[in-house]
């Protein structure tokens, strides 16, 4: 197990090394560069200053030295080019856990619920509650967000007279209504999910047979169903964390949450380059560690499943 | 194992939800306290963050819009009945010698909020510091006027510039030439003070978060929640604090417009703007809220590459500006909510208390009664361009791209706007090219482009701003366009101190750009459409004001 875990771990690290070598110049091939998104065209001498701050006038693969000597030695994400003498890896370590703020919570109750509303409709197929959820499974898939957001703003904002801030951050009530937007996707995606693997389980040779042999069918539902039943939910969970810590754009935006979310997107556009690696680091690490920990977790709830190709 | 997920994943949930609650209350207790002790406070928002305090390195409106209430400049541009009244600020009186080369502030008794006076030498500094190559300062181009100033740029040492400290509190500022709207310039941010000690003791980080900041304006920031809110609170320590009615100000950073509209009417923001049609007819309808619809300081328009083998042409050029009808085109994809341009230099500009448009007059009817006069339409001036450059008479035949520097829905519409206006009038088939800001402003930069469209904001209250624009030795509207006798006008009227003679002389610049050569089409004045809670009172009403919060109450507050 150990030696498995450490050679994921190596591979884990290439795989981060290519992603920000990928992502390192693919960026810079994007025509225009950081001053290009300032509606004014600089002195030359101007730009010339700003690119020898940023060490943006070396050539490409010397930056790209510079930039990974710095990551490797001291994880040094570098300061933004747009927001002056912000650090990335403050930013990052700032907003991130604020984005968690909210994701976690959400996420929980999200799965939880949906995982429980995906058994109830698998077991009352065809039945009216299998239809309530999964209409409210199609309604959270299909409406987007900023919708699902602006109506629940009115409502608990402006019709129920304030029972709850429309936006804002900063005290418990400002983190219902994104709790509640964000754990309404969830839900649907667990209870499809849910539903169709229960399906397909209770259909298996193994269930009929702990039927034959007497078992109750709670017994026969949380022993044998339930538990080969949650694998594709497992997989799916390991994705919404990582999806957790690097925000939700449109519901961070929409709410004013000072999260994470808003400099994946703004920083492509304002060809901030070092909050756009910084960023993407965050993310394959996420990733990256979020899939070996999936890994292992499938071992154990899996038999099947054996690390080092199932000698040991 | 599974019993023990699951209690970890409760203990996560719960100290999530602890560690929140624990810091909470402020806002709430604020806002109560407010309402009982009748202290004033006030709602706002912006749609982005601010970039960075810090007045050497920013050149967003964002910034610019809470640096205008955090610090104070040497001299405010403020509003008497409806006009501009240029008021004290860092100074208490100034004076220039007769010919406008030599400005001297004398500074009255401002401190900054670590309890230091406010000197001249802060002004030295901040002028220095942003004239100074190596700081990269976006907005140092607005230095220009001030004597030494190319000299620095070409590396001289920072002391060659034109401004002195005469003692602690007596600046002098000498400009290589007579600017007669230097007063105006002066409420740019770029001329605002800084402190030596504070931006050398915090080095890079300066600006970027309130305790990295010294404040000397009417507010200081409390905290900068980034993408989030932005808190003022009244400082004692301000000259003129005496006359600053409100205490609390909270700038909501909201980006999505629907959520500040849903803010606005459950009462969390004491003010909010629109363009949306839908919108401005909801707020229009509510009883608590006032109207107020301004010029804003910025102009759309559609710019000519005149490098371009068709669009060398100024006939083609006058075609174009003829086709578009202005008053449909806001109609259309503005719901009527903005205003049709009448001339290159914006409805909001003024020069002195004169306001530059109502003199000029409206120079695209004009454009049309000229033609009208000689019984041409737009089509009959695109042929007299095509024969001129032997292209045949068949408008179909011509091979033209319309760029817009953006990709999403809005843009989209508007292209096909563009398209069927431009090939009914002319019998042209126009293409259309959509591309991210980036991408498109790299193609003016290599001249890969024909017509492009854009909008711009000025800087400050001067038609110098935006006439600039076209002198031959500006290249931020990459038309390639070069006239001397052009030039010539803009500067001269630079520096004329008579008010009558230099309104002149920009309106004779303005009349080659729109009458005679047909560089730019002037589009649209935008319109900014504010909607005040009732107790509001003294916002501004001009787009140039600098008055900020302090000059706001919010007293009959329910």
């Amino acid at each position: 197990m150990v030696k498995y875990i450490l050679k994921r771990t190596a591979w884990a690290f290439v795989t981060l090394l290519a992603v920000v070598t990928v992502t390192f110049f693919l960026m810079r091939s994007i025509p225009g560069d950081p001053l290009a998104g300032m509606a004014r065209a600089l002195p030359e001498e101007t730009r010339n200053a700003f690119m020898a701050k940023y060490g943006l006038d070396k050539p490409l693969f010397d930056q790209y030295i510079i930039y990974m000597k710095g990551l490797l030695t001291e994880f040094d994400l570098g300061e933004s080019l747009r927001y002056a003498g912000r650090p990335v890896l403050k930013t990052i370590t700032e907003t991130s856990p604020v984005s968690g703020s909210f994701g976690i919570p959400a996420l929980i109750i999200g799965t939880l619920t949906g995982i429980i509303l995906g058994i109830v409709a698998a077991l009352k197929k065809n039945k009216w509650p299998d239809y309530v959820v999964m209409f409210l499974a199609i309604l959270g898939t299909t409406l987007p967000v900023f919708v699902l957001i602006s109506i629940s703003q009115w409502i608990f904002g402006v019709k129920l007279n304030g029972l709850l801030p429309p936006s804002g951050w900063g005290t418990p009530k400002h983190m219902i209504l994104p709790i509640a937007v964000s754990a309404f996707g969830s839900v649907a995606t667990y209870a499809r999910y849910v539903k169709a693997s229960m399906l397909d389980t209770l259909d298996q040779d193994y269930v009929l047979t702990a039927k034959a042999k007497g078992l109750s069918q709670f017994q026969i539902i949380t022993r044998h169903v339930l538990r080969n039943s949650l694998m594709p939910a497992i997989t799916i969970f390991a994705g919404s964390v990582v999806g957790v810590f690097t925000g939700a754009f449109v519901t961070e935006r929409m709410f004013a949450i000072p999260g994470i979310g808003f400099y994946y997107i703004s920083s492509i556009n304002n060809y901030d380059y070092t909050m756009i690696l910084g960023t993407t680091v965050f993310y394959a690490v996420l990733f990256v560690v979020m899939q070996l920990i999936l890994d292992i977790v499938y071992t154990l709830i899996d038999p099947r499943i054996r690390v080092g190709g199932g000698k040991k | 194992m599974k019993k023990a997920l699951s209690l970890i994943l409760v203990l996560v949930m719960l100290l999530t939800l602890a560690a929140c609650g624990g810091e909470s209350g402020n806002d709430e207790t604020k806002g109560a306290e407010g309402n009982e002790s009748a202290v004033q406070y006030y709602n706002t928002y912006m749609t982005a963050d601010p970039t960075s305090m810090d007045i050497s390195r920013i050149s967003d409106s964002y910034s610019s819009g809470i640096v205008n209430n955090v610090m104070e400049s040497i001299v405010r541009m403020g509003e008497v009945d409806g006009n501009y009244k240029i008021i004290p600020g860092d100074a208490e009186s100034w004076e220039s010698n007769a010919e406008g080369t030599v400005w001297t502030f004398h500074l009255g008794n401002n401190t900054w909020s670590d309890g230091q006076p406010v000197t001249a030498q802060d002004y030295v500094y901040s002028l220095q510091r942003s004239a100074d190559p190596a700081t990269g300062c976006p907005n140092e181009y607005f230095l220009l006027p001030v004597a030494g100033y190319q000299e620095v740029r070409d590396g001289a040492s920072l002391d060659t510039l034109g401004v002195k400290a005469l003692d602690e509190k007596t600046l002098e500022v000498t400009l290589s030439y007579p600017v007669p709207s230097f007063l105006e310039m002066c409420c740019g941010t770029v001329y605002y003070p800084q402190r030596q000690d504070i931006v050398e003791q915090y080095g890079e980080q300066y600006g970027s978060e309130p305790e990295y900041c010294v404040f000397n304006g009417a507010y200081t920031m409390e905290s900068w929640t980034h993408n989030s809110s932005i808190i003022l609170k009244k400082r004692e320590g301000y000259w003129n604090a005496a006359d600053v009615q409100i205490e609390n100000v909270t700038v909501h950073i909201l980006g999505d417009s629907s959520t500040s509209y849903t803010m606005y009417e459950a009462g969390q923001l004491d003010y909010v703007g629109t363009s949306a049609a839908e919108w401005v007819q909801k707020f229009l309808a509510r009883e608590d809220t006032d109207y107020v619809k301004t010029y804003s300081a910025s102009v759309n328009y559609a710019f000519y590459n005149t490098k371009d083998a068709l669009f060398q042409n100024a006939n083609i050029r006058r075609a174009f500006n003829m086709a578009v009808d202005r008053a449909d085109l806001n109609e259309v994809t503005f719901g009527g909510r903005s205003n049709p341009a009448t001339g290159w230099v914006t409805g909001a500009m003024a020069v002195g208390s004169t306001n530059y448009r109502e003199y000029a007059g409206d120079m695209i009817q004009a454009m049309y009664d000229d033609a009208a006069a000689n019984n041409m339409t737009a089509k009959d001036y695109l042929l007299k361009g095509m024969e001129e450059l032997g292209l045949g008479n068949d408008p179909l035949t011509l091979d033209i791209t319309f760029s817009l520097a953006g990709t999403d829905e809005w843009f989209r519409t508007y292209g096909e706007y563009l398209q069927q206006t431009y090939n009914t009038a002319l019998g042209i088939d126009l293409k259309i090219s959509f591309s991210e800001w980036g991408i498109f402003s790299s193609n003016l930069n290599t001249g890969n482009y024909q017509i492009g469209y854009m909008g711009w904001g000025a800087y400050y209250n001067d038609p110098y701003d935006v006439l600039s624009l076209f002198m031959s030795t500006n290249d931020a509207i990459q038309t390639g366009w070069v006239n001397e006798e052009f030039d010539k006008l803009v500067l001269e009227a630079q520096s004329e101190m008579d008010e009558a003679k230099r309104l002149e002389l920009y309106k004779q610049a303005e009349e080659i750009l729109l009458l005679e050569e047909y560089v730019v089409n002037p589009i649209l004045f935008p319109s900014s459409n504010s909607f005040y809670k009732n107790f509001v009172q003294g916002y501004a009403t001009l787009a140039f004001s600098s008055g900020g919060y302090q000059g706001m109450t919010t007293g009959g507050r329910q």
